[in-house]
């Protein structure tokens, strides 16, 4: 069946070729969305929109042009295919330029859309937020959420290129957030923030979201310093996003690799963790916000087994990247329609472990669990350094107190090869799934 | 055809409606081009148009928001009934009605444009292009050493009018340009990076005022070449003599957003400490849409999306906590006037508090003297990324420090993080430079939207933790 959005992407596509373009692609994207804002323990506006947009992407001679307008008129993309000719006769050429061919296999999909999110309306998602609200103040009265949301979105996409390719995918999502602080008289808690978010309807389940955050800013007020040691951390789901996941993301990335910015550069079969991980994309798991049955540039979507059992199986790859290495594509090319496609994991999901966080917690003679990480991290050499946000002090297997202005500061690599345990606990992100993980020796500066 | 809008059909359109509600429409068209190139190669290339309408309707209490991307007499009536309806909504589950919004001191009417020097439209895109190219390539030149290098041109060119039924009818202009280079070097299995670069609000030439595109390349790289051969430093508590961009970076980070009146709301850590001594009383920090001291800071704007002209807001003086950061409707509960911080980026966006340039005043020392009179600790240079908590802790990345022994700088160390309590830290501030420069002009700050910003002040002499980032 052809849409409205493919139609639109075939005339640019076919307007490209007339003007000049030896291949041609077009993405475009309709958003419908609703939104209700949270701020200072209220709900603060309701929003109601549709964007759009469409970017064509061109090559003359292997020289790359790009343009993106959010207007879908047809003048609109004629001036837009006139902007991105005119880039490309300035930009250099490239023999690794092409666009991906059509694919045999015939897409399947998760199931991303329902119905009933489609008739969602912003008056829904104000009574959503409340709820989400509700459940964060009701457990303590201490508990001050600051900024929050609630989203509801109808997502059309299409791509088209003049190599035949020609997908679209309807998807709706929900999505919530909540931030906030507990404050007790003069003392301000560390912040935490909860976020989660579903394709159906059905799943919809904001006040876990908010008793999260009640749970987790109560339980770290009245945090004292400690004083300097070596020990083992624990990182939650969040820290591990904030702490591991963009070097390990920047490092399977084909692109890093080839620009030599990648420490798993030529380390394919070798180990580059303890076996305790187990790393996949899996751009089809239908409870990833991230999920799309095909890619930025319509290579077809599948599971991609990255890091198992601690050793390195493959990078991630767009036809560019692919055609570099002579492989094919692993289906990551990546972006919106804003921008032409670059690499990137789609839903990075590490596999579960063995023990419960209980246990992982018990097995430590003197460590910090943190609930999150705030500083930097460089993805390239993996060096990071920050505070410990939300931490918690554990002296012989149990949790003692919450800690402030803790700092640590390490390096992520070597803290792979330190890690000694995996939760089979785990939570999910927009663009991952991931588990509590414990790493030892790690240097604590306090006092 | 294209519609075109004006002020006048704006203006038709927000009479038709209820009077008792506040309307506000921003017609905002942006043209934004970027190029970038990487180890020789082209990394991304892109030009961008994008228009539409924002509007944005306070009814009863509560704010609805709509907007779209094709015009025609219909879609804006849709646009601004879907706000209105929007703004309905929420009148059953907001608990507090926004009780009114502070009057306009006067409505701003007329056209507003930054000063500019070499007008971005007027560069063909070649000449970016080759730009950005040719400092990639002179940064990998500078030395074998440099195995990588990324350079990157930005341009953001907006057009924006706005139109609301307190009385404001405007247009804005504005120009954005930055360009940036970070360079890797390597030697055995170290590396280290090292980034320059510039935004400011104005032309080509402004961007290029202070050096060109290859000046900057080669700065880069030597800064690379010497972090490699510089040693870490061990974690400690030390005086630290910040440079303009960490400042701009702290003031920003670790305080502008501490006195946003929204965050105040939600319990910010000063929300009692009005007129208290909150620093040293060498500390006067402002936040201003002007670009005082130098010109073309990239957070300048001359009114903001409320229709309130963006002037300077002194926010500490002389160590004591003076305002908060106001839109209307914060202006209104707190009973003072707004500070012209409300900001969209685009036009789905709607205005929120935002800060624009945000520096620490100079003052009379000479940094030679700074220096002179440090026993010992680090002149810190060149901001990096960082954050900062609801209590005042924050952790900001510095890429070089230099080791200060006996009032001598007797060594380069390798980059770093500075961290502390914000107030802690700006009471422990007993020298501030007769110097002044903006620094973070390449970078955005995000909080639910992007904005561009800026931040600087003089060299300025504190106390910090210092962090390894071994």
């Amino acid at each position: 069946m052809t849409t409205m959005l493919d139609a639109i992407c075939e005339f640019a596509v076919k307007e490209a070729e007339r003007n000049g373009a030896t291949e041609a692609e077009a993405y475009a994207m309709t958003n419908r969305e609703s939104e209700v804002v949270i701020e200072n323990n209220d709900v603060k506006q309701a929003k109601s929109q549709t964007t759009g947009g469409i970017g064509i992407r061109i090559f003359v001679n292997r020289r790359l042009g790009f343009s993106y307008a959010n207007t879908l008129t047809k003048e609109s993309i004629q001036r837009g295919v006139i902007r991105a000719l005119k880039v490309a006769s300035a930009s250099p050429e490239d023999k690794f330029n092409v666009l991906p061919l059509t694919h045999l296999k015939k897409i399947r999909g998760p199931k991303l859309f329902d119905e009933n999110a489609v008739s969602f309306t912003v008056m829904d998602c104000s009574v959503a937020a409340s709820e989400m609200l509700r459940a964060a103040k009701s457990i303590d009265g201490r508990v001050s959420v600051d900024s929050g949301n609630f989203t509801n979105s109808f997502l059309n996409h299409s791509i088209y290129n003049s190599n035949g390719v020609c997908h679209n995918e309807m998807i709706t999502s929900f999505f919530w957030s909540i931030l906030g602080m507990a404050v007790d008289g003069n003392e301000v808690s560390s912040f935490d923030i909860q976020s989660d978010g579903c394709h159906m309807l059905a799943d919809v389940k904001v006040s876990a979201s908010g008793e999260a955050l009640a749970e987790n800013t109560l339980k770290s007020l009245g945090a004292k310093k400690v004083e300097s040691f070596r020990g083992e951390m624990i990182l939650s789901p969040s820290a591990v996003s904030e702490l591991l996941h963009d070097t390990i993301t920047h490092s399977i990335n084909s692109d890093a690799v080839q620009k030599k910015t990648s420490a798993f550069q030529g380390k394919i079969g070798q180990s580059v963790s303890t076996h305790l991980l187990t790393i996949e994309d899996d751009p089809t798991d239908a409870k990833s916000l991230a999920a799309a049955s095909f890619d930025r540039e319509g290579v077809p979507h599948g599971l991609t087994n990255i890091i198992d059992q601690g050793i390195l199986k493959t990078f991630l790859y767009n036809t560019y990247t692919a055609g570099k290495d002579k492989l094919d594509s692993t289906g990551n090319a990546a972006g919106g329609p804003n921008s032409p496609p670059v690499v990137s994991s789609t839903n990075l999901v590490v596999s579960p472990g063995s023990s419960d966080l209980d246990t992982l917690i018990s097995e430590v003679d003197r460590g910090i669990v943190l609930n999150r990480f705030s500083g930097n991290v460089n993805p390239i050499n993996g060096e990071f350094s920050g505070v410990v946000k939300g931490g918690h002090y554990i002296v012989n297997g149990e949790i003692n107190f919450p800690v402030r202005e803790v700092m640590i500061a390490g390096n992520v690599f070597d803290a792979l090869t330190n890690l000694t345990g995996v939760s089979r606990e785990r939570k999910s992100f927009s663009d991952s799934v991931l588990p509590h993980i414990r790493i030892e020796n790690i240097a604590f500066i306090g006092q | 055809m294209d519609y075109e809008l004006s002020i006048e059909i704006l203006n038709r359109l927000l009479t038709k409606y209820d009077k008792t509600y506040y309307l506000e429409a921003r017609y905002q068209t942006r043209s934004l081009n970027e190029v970038s190139f990487s180890n020789g190669e082209l990394e991304k290339i892109s030009t961008i148009e994008n228009s539409g309408l924002g509007l944005r309707a306070l009814v009863e209490g509560c704010w609805g928001f709509s907007s779209i991307y094709c015009m025609s007499n219909d879609m804006l009536e849709k646009c601004v009934s879907t706000a209105i309806a929007a703004a309905k909504a929420l009148s059953t589950t907001k608990k507090v009605k926004v009780k009114g919004l502070k009057p306009l001191q006067r409505a701003i009417k007329g056209i507003f444009k930054p000063n500019v020097n070499g007008q971005l439209q007027d560069i063909d895109i070649e000449k970016k292009i080759n730009v950005t190219r040719e400092a990639e390539a002179e940064a990998r030149k500078f030395s074998e050493r440099i195995k990588s290098a990324y350079s990157s041109y930005l341009e953001i060119i907006d057009h924006k009018i706005i139109v609301n039924n307190d009385g404001a009818e405007f247009e804005t202009f504005d120009s954005k340009p930055e360009f940036s280079i970070t360079c890797i070097a390597n030697s055995g299995g170290d590396r280290v990076t090292a980034s320059e670069g510039r935004g400011v609000t104005g032309g080509w030439n402004d961007l290029f005022e202070i050096s060109d595109h290859l000046q900057y390349a080669r700065l880069a790289s030597q800064r690379a070449l010497n972090l490699l051969e510089a040693k870490r430093v061990s974690g400690e508590n030390s005086t630290v003599i910040l440079d303009p961009g960490m400042v701009g970076l702290i003031s920003h980070e670790a305080i502008g957003h501490m006195v946003e009146a929204d965050f105040v709301l939600s319990g910010s850590i000063v929300k009692d400490k009005l007129d208290s001594m909150i620093a040293s009383e060498k500390v006067t920090l402002i936040d201003s849409g002007r670009s005082p001291y130098s010109e073309g800071a990239a957070g300048t704007m001359a009114v903001d999306d409320e229709g309130v002209l963006a002037g300077d807001v002194v926010l500490i003086e002389n160590g004591k906590l003076k305002s908060f950061l106001h839109n209307r409707e914060t202006a209104f509960l707190f009973d003072t006037e707004p500070t012209g911080n409300a900001r969209a980026f685009e036009y789905t966006d709607e205005p929120i508090i935002r800060m624009r340039n945000t520096f620490i005043k100079p003052g009379n020392d000479k940094l030679e003297d700074i220096i002179k009179e440090t026993k010992y600790g680090y002149l810190v240079k060149g901001p990096r990324n960082g954050q900062a908590d609801a209590n005042g802790e924050f952790m900001f990345g510095a890429q070089e420090l230099h080791l200060i022994q006996g009032g001598e700088i007797t060594g380069l160390k390798r980059g770093a993080t500075i961290s502390g309590n914000a107030f802690d830290v700006l009471k422990s501030v007993d020298m501030v430079g007769n110097d002044f420069s903006y620094g973070i002009g390449t970078g955005y700050c995000g909080k639910f939207q992007i904005a561009k910003v800026d931040g600087g002040g003089p060299h300025l002499r504190c106390i910090a933790t210092v962090g390894s980032l071994e």
